[in-house]
């Protein structure tokens, strides 16, 4: 009975639209569906059928939309407004929760989701997409976002086909649209009389089953046929050629066409503020005049804004043309290989919302045009994942949603016991830190924590040891959260989550020569390195360690240096400049690799230190002989979730924080050492 | 965790050329007026007391722009006074709405408002407090925002860096859910420009942002300029930015356009001298 | 100590005033030599800075006149185009309008009756002081205030320089629904100006009587604020565009402000005091009940320290006249009329919280601004000011010097002076015909 209303449309006449309303209403739904409002159709609360847009039809066009009444019953009559339904799936602003302080105690309390119970009315093709997208991004890595679930989980789909488009729409070229095949509910589409109604799920079938409707007829299934092909149709010339795009784009990386972009660009984020799948986010605190109670929330943050890859030391990508280049090679080439999908559903709202009218799909014909016959020179690809034999994979995404664990984020810290803080140097000290979970001890080598001080942004440290019950974490006073450690007394309380990301891949040493380059406090996250080839010393080869600094000041570690060389590291200091009571090498780190060959010996090489000094010692180590694969690197950009789904630290295809830290160079690609990505 | 500044801090506020709203933004905070003054000693606060100080200042929020000699001379001697100095508002950080004399002809200005132009004296420019000392934060806005005043204050307490967002207000007006008063009105608006900070107030209450807050890092203003200018009159657009911010560096080009084209030959230099001899 | 030689009484800053103005009065074997109230505020020219600008464009321009009344500035800026253009208003337009106003009135009022004048009376250099010992007081001041703020800000965006005024009404008028929050906070505020009434009252002033002429807007069917015409106590009725005819303005050396007199040079006394005694028949009855029962009706216009019983008691007014409207709003059909401009003189004069403020523009072909004249109640009002600090020096002289200073400084702030509103003049007699 209700599998037959599934495998033939029905038909709702129009007049009793409302009976499904009431039907949503009934099951304690709050409705959300489309409204003309301040000139666009925009998503709220419907409470009957007469809240909806009768008559009005839209016209969009790069930088431009306009609602237009006209002479026509149908309530649907449009394509997509500014707003997608991630304004309900992941809103604007989330309460994460709330980190009190009281003295040197601290306490982390998070917020429950309570998401209402909503139907979303009215939601095309392409939208549905951008639904399943979102699902990929936030609910299938290895953490899911657990407000985003709960929301999802909690919204009904009623889809509505197209059989109109606009000029901006091209979903007929992602594969999106205009048909609705996939993750609905309930599908309408609008004839001028009613709707031709099926079901796509069990509560779908459910609600048509009390709906009752009569069959469609087949002119009524012969008009939706027609409608859809003739909306199909009407995009046939506003594409965009998506075949090989993802390659094409990574290999066009320098075309000039980006500084002339950048020159009309604003850089004002509307494009990715109504982009349905753009998803990062940050986290701000609104704290009491004390700083005693915080109240943490997530919003939405965009790649466009300037301090999204800003770190202490610097911008990742200070200029529009980083920032545009960002944001259109993740939404269509670096999506692919962190979601397996486009990350553009081909709604055009981009274009429609653009202040100035830059439509992606030009830029995407300038910029990636499809190759000419023959096909041009194939690029050499990056070498993702498990590439390095011993290694452990790179955590890809599974994209199978039961598989993933709710987020821990910002709010759910551990709370963790300051032992002691020392200075190390001056500029960086040396805090240590117990944490109550046990399980925060368990971290391997180049793993790192994020440290949560009420009030403050956390912050990423690399574990520099683990020893005695305790965190040892070497930090560099760069920031105020920084600043704020040095003041800690022993005894008082900070908020922990962690070990996280993928550290170095010891094993991948074994029986070979080492090659330990560290930069300043790069060596910090190297130390549990050291410590780990000299806890079995004999089964590797020549160890070399390499330590560049500003002056002898700032090296850290001093009495270790003595002790590392004693026990079996070539130890091999330089620095930029000293007094006369240096008696070491002055000059940069890769003079002590200079020198050297390793041609023809089994040697690995973890690198850690300033991105240029990085750059500078894996020219230095392949030009000695050491592939790229056989060199790791330790990634630093600005982290504000650190696992994953908020966005700010990602490099191509990657997110560092839960990617890397450390990655094989060969990985990277040649986004190592490129500006601006 | 204490910030640097002393348990109690010693705060001033003070006025330049201005309107005085920033500093009312103080007294705005009504719920949190008294516990702050517990928190924060206002040492001199003319407008809300009697009692005064000449410092020196842990914090001193300084609103207003600097417009005549005395201003200068003021300006200089307080920032020796003071540990942190913070400009609150659009006169204190670009010179305000003022400084589109610094496009005219000042003494013909002051002669056609005072019949007697000599009796007032005033600077050639309406400045930046920057541009005369240094400034180790600022507010922006015409008015400034009384969350980010709170966050500022707050802020300082907790030695945190304040969290002053630097992106466009067209984040803020799409998260709110406003409808875009540009791409869907049609309206000139200079939100995609400028800096946020005000909770997108213009596009919320159906009108374009005007850029009270001034503008924004990576303001690309020759391109939305052009953009305008497909529908509207060149001078027309030069207008938008003959405002609050007018003297900010991004906004420099079109507002003096817009100036010379409103005050003609009056803004000449070589037309100075009618009043300038009076 | 006084009786020979010169005494100086000279304030080297007001405090508790908007603005920046010193006092300096010196007194020589007895009798004033010279009262002055010398504005050093910076001028800003803002008759220039709205010539080449659209009416639009000066509605924002010259609420920045003022930080603390900017409403003001954009009512009489908006009432005097919209007067040129014959725009026609939405009955509802104009009712919020007066709502917008009075949550100006609420705000600026009980700024001035709580944090800038009671200190003068209970004797505290400042409301945080006073707070300390009268916590209550205070706090209902901040309460009060903050309802005027959240008035303007659900209209206008914001409480300072609000963003929603428009030649034609409103870029955006309210729901309903947005009013709720005021329709439930009125009632308890309404009981807060009434006991702010009583309380004024309460509070002792010096002795001072003297007669003042009175000049404030007047309207058969409301108290003023956006409507009306010019009436005087001595007989003036004018039309507000006529401002010019029975006013004009005159420069002193010793201020950055202009003064604006009578013809015949003669001072003239706006604000508070004024309005009730001109238009005190059209207070609310609540305001006209709290009023009767202080008995002190007749002497709100002869002394002007009671000045601040006339600003509680339009307190008072401005809430219950927000309460009314608030319970009929209805959403107006046309939240901005449309209109075209046309060349003449905009001219019109509005209540602002401190007094009558007058706005002229001339407007071109084009529709631009091509000369301006803005003037403020406190240039109006500097005059009397001066008159009184003439005729009440003399009684303060036989008291110890800090004192005596400390009580002229009063009565200038008894006039709630706007002094940055009043550093921006144009004359027309320099560029008039």
């Amino acid at each position: 009975m209700v599998i037959a209303a599934a495998s033939s449309p029905a038909f709702l006449p129009r007049g009793e639209l409302d009976r499904l309303l009431d039907l949503l209403h009934d099951d304690g739904r709050t409705v959300i569906g489309p409204m003309a409002r301040d000139g666009a159709i925009v998503y709220d609360e419907i409470r009957s059928a007469a809240d909806l847009p009768v008559g009005w039809t839209d016209e969009q066009a790069p930088g431009r939309y306009r609602l237009r009444q006209v002479d026509s019953p149908r309530q649907f009559n449009f394509t997509v407004g500014p707003q997608g339904w991630k304004r309900f799936t992941q809103p604007p602003r989330v309460p994460l929760g709330t980190a009190t302080r009281d003295g040197v105690k601290v306490e982390f309390e998070t917020a429950t989701p309570e998401p209402r119970r909503l139907a979303f009315l009215g939601v095309r093709a392409c939208e549905i997409a951008a639904l399943l997208v979102q699902d990929r991004v936030l609910a299938a890595g290895p953490f899911a976002d657990d407000d985003f679930r709960a929301r999802r989980a909690n919204a009904l789909v009623v889809a509505m086909q197209c059989t109109r488009a606009v000029s901006t729409c091209f979903c007929t070229s992602m594969g999106t649209g205009p048909e609705v095949t996939d993750g609905y509910d309930l599908a309408l589409t609008e004839l001028d009389d009613g709707f031709v109604i099926k079901a796509g799920s069990q509560e779908g079938e459910r609600l048509l089953g009390k709906l009752a409707p009569g069959k469609a007829d087949e002119a009524q299934q012969a008009s939706v046929a027609d409608g859809v092909a003739a909306c199909r149709a009407s995009m046939a010339d506003q594409g965009v050629a998506a075949e090989g795009l993802p390659a094409r784009l990574m290999d066009r990386l320098d075309n000039p066409r980006w500084m002339e972009v950048a020159d009309r660009c604003l850089a004002c984020a509307n494009c990715t503020m109504v982009c349905p799948t753009c998803f990062c986010t940050s986290v701000g605190n609104v704290s009491d005049l004390d700083g005693a109670i915080n109240h943490t929330e997530r919003r939405w943050d965009s790649c466009f804004n300037g301090d999204f890859a800003r770190v202490a030391g610097g911008n990742f990508r200070p200029r529009r043309q980083d920032r545009y280049r960002q944001w259109l090679t993740h939404k269509f080439a670096t999506w692919h290989e962190q979601f397996g999908t486009s990350g553009c559903v081909g709604c055009g709202r981009c274009i429609a919302w653009c202040p100035v009218g830059i439509d992606v799909r030009e830029e995407l014909a300038a910029i990636a045009p499809p190759y000419e016959e023959p096909a041009a020179p194939p690029t050499p690809a990056p070498i993702r994942g498990a590439m390095l034999d011993g290694l452990s994979p790179l955590p890809m995404v599974s994209y199978s949603p039961a598989v993933s664990q709710p987020a821990p984020l910002r709010a759910d810290s551990s709370v963790a016991t300051v032992r002691a803080v020392a200075p190390e140097t001056a500029d960086t000290f040396m805090l240590w830190i117990e944490p109550r979970d046990a399980a925060l001890l368990q971290a391997s080598p180049g793993q790192f924590v994020m440290v949560d001080q009420p009030g403050f942004s956390p912050v990423p440290i690399s574990i520099s040891r683990v020893a005695d019950g305790a965190l040892w974490l070497t930090v560099r006073a760069a920031g105020a959260a920084t600043q704020a450690f040095t003041s800690l007394e022993p005894g008082a309380q900070v908020g922990l989550r962690g070990p996280l990301g993928r550290g170095w891949p010891i094993d991948r040493a074994l029986g070979r020569d080492v090659v330990i380059v560290a930069g300043g406090i790069g060596l910090a996250p190297l130390r549990p390195t050291i410590d780990a080839v000299l806890a079995q010393r004999d089964r590797f080869g020549q160890v070399l360690l390499a330590y560049g600094a500003r002056t002898p000041g700032d090296r850290l570690y001093l009495k270790e240096l003595d002790a590392w060389a004693n026990a079996g590291v070539e130890v091999a200091q330089i620095v930029d400049r000293a007094g006369p009571e240096w008696l070491g090498q002055v000059g940069v780190v890769t003079q002590v690799l200079d020198r050297r060959d390793w041609h023809g010996r089994d040697a690995v090489a973890f690198v850690c230190g300033p991105e240029r000094m990085m750059q500078a010692t894996v020219s230095a180590l392949r030009t000695a002989g050491i592939t790229r694969r056989r060199i790791f690197v330790s990634m630093e950009r600005h982290m504000d979730c650190g696992i994953g789904i908020c966005g700010h630290c990602q490099i191509g295809p990657f997110f560092v924080c839960r990617d890397g830290p450390v990655f094989a160079v060969a990985e990277l690609g040649d986004l190592f050492g490129r500006e601006g990505v | 965790m204490e910030a640097e500044i002393t348990p109690r801090p010693r705060v001033g506020v003070v006025k330049l050329a201005s309107c005085d709203g920033c500093q009312l933004t103080l007294l705005d905070l009504e719920e949190q007026l008294l516990p702050l003054t517990e928190r924060f000693e206002l040492i001199e606060f003319p407008e809300a007391t009697s009692r005064r100080s000449s410092g020196p200042y842990d914090v001193l929020l300084v609103e207003g722009s600097v417009s005549t000699p005395e201003q200068l001379e003021e300006i200089v001697h307080l920032r020796g006074q003071t540990r942190l100095l913070v400009t609150i508002g659009a006169c204190a950080n670009a010179g305000g709405i003022q400084a589109l004399r610094n496009w005219a002809d000042e003494p013909a200005w002051r002669a056609a408002v005072y019949p007697t132009p000599d009796y007032v004296a005033s600077l050639a420019t309406s400045t930046p407090v920057a541009e005369h000392v240094q400034v180790d934060a600022e507010l922006r806005g015409c008015p400034i925002d009384p969350r980010q005043l709170l966050e500022l204050l707050t802020a300082l307490r907790i030695g945190r860096r304040p969290q002053l967002d630097g992106e466009s207000v067209c984040l803020e007006c799409k998260r709110r859910g406003n409808v875009c008063v540009l791409v869907a009105g049609g309206q000139p608006c200079l939100g995609p420009l400028t800096q946020t900070g005000c909770g997108a107030i213009c596009p919320a209450y159906g009108r374009a942002c005007y850029a009270c807050f001034g503008p924004r890092e990576q303001a690309n203003v020759p391109s939305l300029h052009g953009w305008l200018g497909k529908e509207l009159p060149q001078v027309q657009v030069d207008r938008l930015f003959a405002g609050f911010n007018a003297w900010s560096t991004p906004f420099r080009d079109p507002a003096e356009r817009a100036v010379r084209h409103a005050h003609g030959n009056a803004a000449e230099p070589d037309a100075a001298g009618s009043g300038a001899d009076a | 100590m006084h009786e020979s030689g010169e005494v100086d009484f000279s304030v080297r800053q007001l405090t508790r005033v908007e603005g920046e103005g010193r006092l300096s009065l010196t007194v020589s074997g007895g009798e004033v030599t010279q009262a002055r109230l010398e504005i050093f505020e910076a001028p800003r020219y803002f008759e220039r800075l709205v010539v080449g600008r659209t009416p639009d464009e000066v509605i924002d321009i010259v609420a920045r006149i003022c930080g603390i009344c900017p409403v003001a500035y954009q009512m009489s800026a908006v009432h005097a185009f919209e007067r040129l253009f014959d725009v026609a208003l939405d009955p509802e337009v104009r009712r919020l309008r007066r709502l917008f106003y009075c949550g100006e009135w609420i705000e600026s009022h009980a700024l001035h009756i709580y944090l800038l004048h009671a200190p003068d009376f209970l004797g505290y250099p400042s409301a945080v002081e006073l707070a300390g010992d009268h916590p209550d007081v205070v706090q209902r001041g901040l309460r009060l205030k903050r309802l005027g703020n959240r008035i303007v800000a659900i209209l206008g965006g914001r409480p300072i320089h609000p963003v929603s005024v428009r030649v034609g009404g409103f870029s955006r008028a309210p729901r309903r629904g947005e009013l709720d929050e005021l329709r439930q906070a009125l009632p308890e505020a309404i009981a807060d100006a009434q006991e702010t009434v009583r309380w004024a009252a309460s509070l002792e002033p010096p002795t001072y009587t003297r007669e003042a002429r009175l000049v404030a807007l007047r309207h058969p069917d409301e108290y003023p604020m956006n409507d009306g015409r010019i009436v005087s106590s001595d007989g003036l009725d004018i039309d507000p565009p006529a401002w010019p005819d029975a006013f004009e303005e005159r420069q002193v050396p010793w201020s950055n402000a202009l003064q604006a007199v009578s013809h015949d040079g003669a001072p003239y006394l706006l604000g508070p005091s004024a309005r009730v005694a001109l238009a005190g028949d059209t207070l609310h009855p609540l305001a006209a009940d709290a009023l009767r029962a202080t008995a002190l009706g007749g002497e709100l216009a002869t002394n002007v320290f009671r000045s601040i019983v006339a600003r509680s008691v339009e307190l008072l007014h401005a809430l219950a006249e927000a309460a009314d409207i608030v319970e009929v709003y209805s959403e107006p059909a046309v939240h901005l009329a449309p209109w075209e401009p046309r060349a003449g003189v905009a001219a019109w004069a509005t209540e602002a919280p401190r007094g009558l403020l007058f706005h002229r523009y001339e407007v071109g072909d084009d529709g631009l601004v091509q000369r301006a004249q803005i003037v403020p109640p406190t240039s109006q009002n500097q005059a009397a000011i001066e008159h009184d600090l003439r005729l009440f020096a003399p009684s303060v002289l036989e008291l110890p010097h800090a004192e005596a200073t400390h009580r002229l400084e009063q009565l200038i702030r008894s006039y709630d002076p706007c002094i940055s509103c009043a550093t921006h003049f144009l004359d027309l007699r320099v560029e008039g015909a």
